[in-house]
């Protein structure tokens, strides 16, 4: 294929950028709805850097493919996730992820 | 008899499995739902299973007869299965079926199993009718007569081994049969453990046979045997014995000197232990007089007709193997003659039935490996079989005796003891009478059977010897074998003995006739749980039992009476065939049936065993001193218990205490071994008690838990349960991990070549690296304006004793550098076996694999 026009350090540095963001978003809030948003943010960069590196070795497809398995295992963690903090907000009537430290120990 | 060669072929005799697993239905059916069939369905069952292999076992022994014509051995064999194979390290194979074979030699101990055992099955459901037990004990009984079947028709070790440790396991369920009495369940344990040393002897034997011969089944041994002779180092056991060199001198050399046996000897002395645990002989009989401890029948079955003379029938078996060694067959005899007098010699001063019982068949025993060890292997099988008629009818009539005692007391101890009884034979005349016969044999009356196979015993051990083997022995190994031969005395050594235990047995059993059966009855006086007050005057009870008795006080209570027909029928075919199968082989009136029937079986053996010459003509000579050791034997107790009225046993416990009560004590046997061998054992155990409780327990256990524990408590401060606190390390594991990678690093792995000066470095690869080197050491990079490379590997060569230093700089894709320096040396050419000398800086390390073979990126445009 012809790279013309193509550079992928363009896209590892979108997905460093989309990656920081989503962990700094992790570390600072204690919403759990937006620590969870966070979450996807790391996983779509991590998609993002395996479809450009994929671009660039064409002989297979295998990041593309990773990059399907990755966003069906979000759905799944979503799915999952989303429950846990619903079964959370009923215990204590709120989304605060300080909250939750009684599984410690 | 046509019928049954056509339906059964020699090669595929499936009669045989009949015979075996018909008992094994019994004990299954019996065990499994003998409580809700009832003791009427239980004992149908178990008698018709015993009576239908007795049938099949008669019908067996008579093709055999058939079959076997001349010189030739007829052996019926039934294949089962495959059971293993072993492949041998010389890439052969030892194949081992489930096989059963039967010929002259186990055809007739078949016979003797079953139809005793049939006989003594009988008995136990008129003894054993009212215990709660009853179907457990038919059930054992049948379980041991399937094992008794496995161990004597198996056609190769490993199988008869099978029913080897199945004899053992019944008579230890036997023995221990009234286990609420601690003192029961410890004489099977006893006889269990016993057996266990004597079983340890028997795999070994195993063991070597399979290695030298090739084979554990009959006929493979037997093809294999010659390997036998091949000499085999014993000592010493490493190179040599280290703390011999602390004495030194001819001490050292002496002791250090190799000794050779022939295998034939190992494999003889192992199989040895093995019999002699399970035939009770010196030093392993200490089980048998305690295992009389189960019920009656059991003793008679199983501890004196049976089991208990397997030993005997697995040195007959293997009598090919074991007259390749001399010393082995000496060890034997020698074993043998002793035990016969030991035995007899502790029964003189025994006051239960049993017990005396026991220890004489332990002298029996004693006298059947006599005659193994000398080669008279079919006058030691001969005594086999009449032993196991006149033992087993001595011991069912001692339980008929028994069985009457308890009218009167209803105490084990007092009911089996000698003191207690005498003029049974006004109350029990066919006990007696049958009583009589098995006396009579056993004492060696002329013309029963104990009469003729002892007399045989007795004349072949004196006349025959074992050949050292003609082929003996050169030695590969460039040691000389000591070879054993026979020295002439042993013969009339083992004759003295064994005529001087003939006297002991006649002695010892009239004593035992006249104290149960004649005089007056002494159990009238006896009060429940009635015991003698010291052991020490046991004696004078024979005589003066009846003076405290006033005969005009008239007697209260039941009286001993005759035993039910099923007790009395057993005891009537047994006293017959104690009293009349001697003419079975009687060589004195030149009857030789016996003989002629199990030659072809010991046919290879008895190459091997020669006669001394001129013999012949003591054959009366000899006849005359077993007459004269009956006679005088019988006299004796004769004289001291009836004329005398005990008075002179009396006088001689009161001359010796102490000799007469170390008798009684069994001469301490088991004292010795409580004291030294279960001694050892125990401080042993205490020993690993120890280690358990302050080693594993404490120290590996308690210590580990507890180093786990706290540094559990110091971790558990970083737990702190916030999601953030985890997710911050996690990026800073991240970030640790990325900057491992940003960072190049300059190593490379070393092939040094000291011979020929050669030496190569390979530089670790990584993703974008670009290498560049300086080879010679100028201070330079080598290359283009000392730009950075592709290369990754270099080579050099250096002169002897050169030095040399060489730098590798390693560049990644993000620009950074790491450089290195490696120092090579080639030493002097090598004396000592030195290798290569490298001076790396820190030791070279091998880069992971993964990370060389990633793809390297294309040039970027």
């Amino acid at each position: 294929m012809s790279s013309l026009g193509y550079f992928v350090e363009q896209y590892v540095l979108l997905a460093g950028a989309l990656f920081t963001l989503g962990s700094i978003g992790f570390l600072v809030r204690r919403n759990v709805l937006v620590q969870l948003m966070s979450i996807e943010l790391m996983l779509n960069a991590v998609n993002l850097m395996l479809v450009a590196f994929n671009r660039q070795y064409m002989a297979d497809q295998n990041g593309q493919v990773f990059a399907f398995f990755i966003i069906a295992v979000a759905a799944a963690e979503v799915a999952v996730g989303l429950a846990i903090v619903l079964a959370f907000y009923r215990l204590k009537s709120s989304v605060q992820s300080d909250e939750a430290d009684q599984l410690r120990h | 008899m046509q019928a049954i060669e056509a339906l059964f072929p020699a090669q595929n005799y499936t009669l045989l499995a009949f015979i075996v697993l018909l008992p094994l239905l019994g004990a299954a059916v019996n065990g499994i739902f003998g409580k809700r069939l009832g003791k009427e369905a239980v004992s149908l069952l178990a008698l018709s299973v015993m009576f239908v292999s007795f049938a099949l076992a008669v019908i067996t022994f008579l093709a055999l007869g058939h079959a076997q014509e001349g010189e030739e051995a007829a052996r019926f064999v039934w294949k089962g299965w495959e059971w293993f194979r072993l492949t041998r390290s010389d890439g052969g194979t030892v194949m081992l079926d489930v096989a059963f074979s039967v010929d002259a030699l186990n055809g007739t101990m078949a016979l003797v199993v079953t139809g005793v055992g049939f006989l003594i099955h009988l008995y136990s459901v008129s003894y054993m009718a009212e215990d709660p037990g009853f179907h457990r004990f038919l059930t054992y009984l049948n379980l041991f007569i399937f094992s008794m079947l496995v161990l004597i028709l198996g056609d190769s070790l490993p199988v008869l081994f099978v029913g080897w440790e199945g004899v053992g396991l019944c008579s230890y369920l036997l023995i221990g049969f009234w286990f609420e009495d601690d003192k029961n369940a410890a004489a099977g344990k006893k006889a269990f453990v016993t057996n266990r040393i004597g079983d340890f002897g028997l795999l070994v034997a195993m063991g070597l046979l399979l290695y030298y011969t090739g084979g554990l089944d009959w006929s493979s041994i037997d093809n294999g045997s010659k390997n036998l002779l091949t000499s085999v180092q014993v000592w010493p056991l490493g190179t040599h014995v280290p703390a011999a060199s602390l004495i030194g001198g001819s001490f050292e050399h002496w002791i250090n000197m190799p000794r050779y046996v022939s295998a034939a000897t190992l494999v003889g002395l192992a199989l040895f232990l093995g019999c002699a645990g399970k035939s009770a002989q010196l030093p392993l009989y200490v089980w048998l007089p305690d295992a009389m401890a189960g019920p009656t029948p059991v003793s008679a079955l199983i501890h004196a007709a049976t089991m208990v003379t397997a030993g005997v029938y697995l040195l007959c078996r293997l009598s090919f193997v074991m007259v390749l060694s001399p010393a082995a067959m000496a060890v034997v005899a020698v074993t043998g003659a002793l035990t016969a007098m030991f035995a007899a010699s502790i029964a003189f001063a025994q006051h239960d039935i049993k017990k005396v019982l026991a220890y004489s068949t332990v002298s029996q025993l004693g006298y059947m490996f006599l005659g193994v060890g000398v080669g008279a292997f079919s006058a030691g099988f001969f005594h086999v079989l009449t032993h196991a008629f006149f033992k087993a009818c001595m011991f069912l009539g001692a339980g008929s005796v028994i069985h009457a005692m308890h009218a009167r007391i209803h105490d084990t101890d007092a009911s089996q003891d000698m003191r207690n009884m005498g003029g049974l034979r006004k109350y029990m005349p066919i006990t007696f009478w049958t009583f009589t016969a098995a006396w009579a044999a056993i004492v060696g009356f002329p013309l029963t059977s104990g009469f003729f196979s002892k007399d045989e015993i007795l004349l072949k051990a004196y006349t025959s010897f074992i050949k050292v083997p003609a082929t003996s022995l050169s030695d590969g190994a460039g040691g000389s074998m000591e070879v054993f031969a026979w020295p002439s005395w042993l013969g009339t050594a083992l004759y003295a003995i064994g005529i001087l235990t003939a006297l002991m047995t006649a002695f010892y059993m009239t004593r035992l006739y006249i104290g149960t059966f004649f005089g007056e009855f002494k159990g009238w006086k006896i009060v429940k749980n009635f015991k003698e007050p010291t052991h020490e005057h046991g004696h004078d009870d024979h005589g003066h039992g009846h003076a405290h008795h006033d005969p005009s006080v008239p007697l209260e209570g039941p009286t001993p009476h005759e035993s039910p027909w099923q007790m009395w029928v057993p005891l009537a075919v047994l006293g017959f065939l104690a009293a009349f199968a001697g003419w079975l082989n009687a060589p004195l009136f030149h009857i030789e049936t016996m003989h002629h029937w199990l030659e072809p079986v010991f046919a290879k053996a008895s190459a091997s065993v020669e006669l001394i010459e001129g013999a012949e003509h003591l054959e009366y000579v000899f006849l005359g001193a077993a007459i004269a050791a009956f006679a005088g034997g019988s006299g004796i107790a004769y004289w001291i218990y009836v004329l005398q009225k005990g008075k002179p046993a009396q006088s001689f416990v009161e001359a010796m205490p102490g000799v007469h009560a170390l008798v009684f004590d069994k001469w301490r046997v088991d004292e010795l071994y409580e004291e030294y061998v279960i001694g050892a054992v125990d401080s042993l155990a205490e020993f690993f008690a120890w280690a358990d409780k302050w080693i594993v327990d404490f120290l590996l256990a308690r210590v580990t838990a507890f180093l786990v524990s706290t540094s559990g408590t110091a971790l558990r401060f970083i737990q702190t349960g916030r999601v953030q606190t985890y997710a911050a390390v996690m990026v800073l594991g991240l970030g640790a991990v990325g900057w491992f990678f940003v960072t190049p690093r300059a190593e490379a792995t070393l092939d040094s070549n000291d011979e020929s000066g050669v030496y190569s470095l390979t530089a670790a690869e990584g993703l974008g690296y670009s290498y560049r080197w300086d080879l010679n050491n100028d201070g330079k990079w080598d290359g283009d304006k000392g730009s950075f490379g592709s290369k990754t590997q270099q080579s050099l060569n250096l002169a002897v004793k050169e030095n040399r230093t060489v730098r590798l700089e390693v560049k990644n894709a993000f620009g950074r550098t790491a450089v290195r320096s490696f120092n090579f040396a080639r030493p002097a050419p090598d004396r000592s076996g030195f290798t290569s000398q490298l001076e790396a800086g820190p030791a070279p390390v091998r880069r992971a694999q993964d990370l060389r073979q990633l793809p390297k990126p294309q040039e970027m445009k």
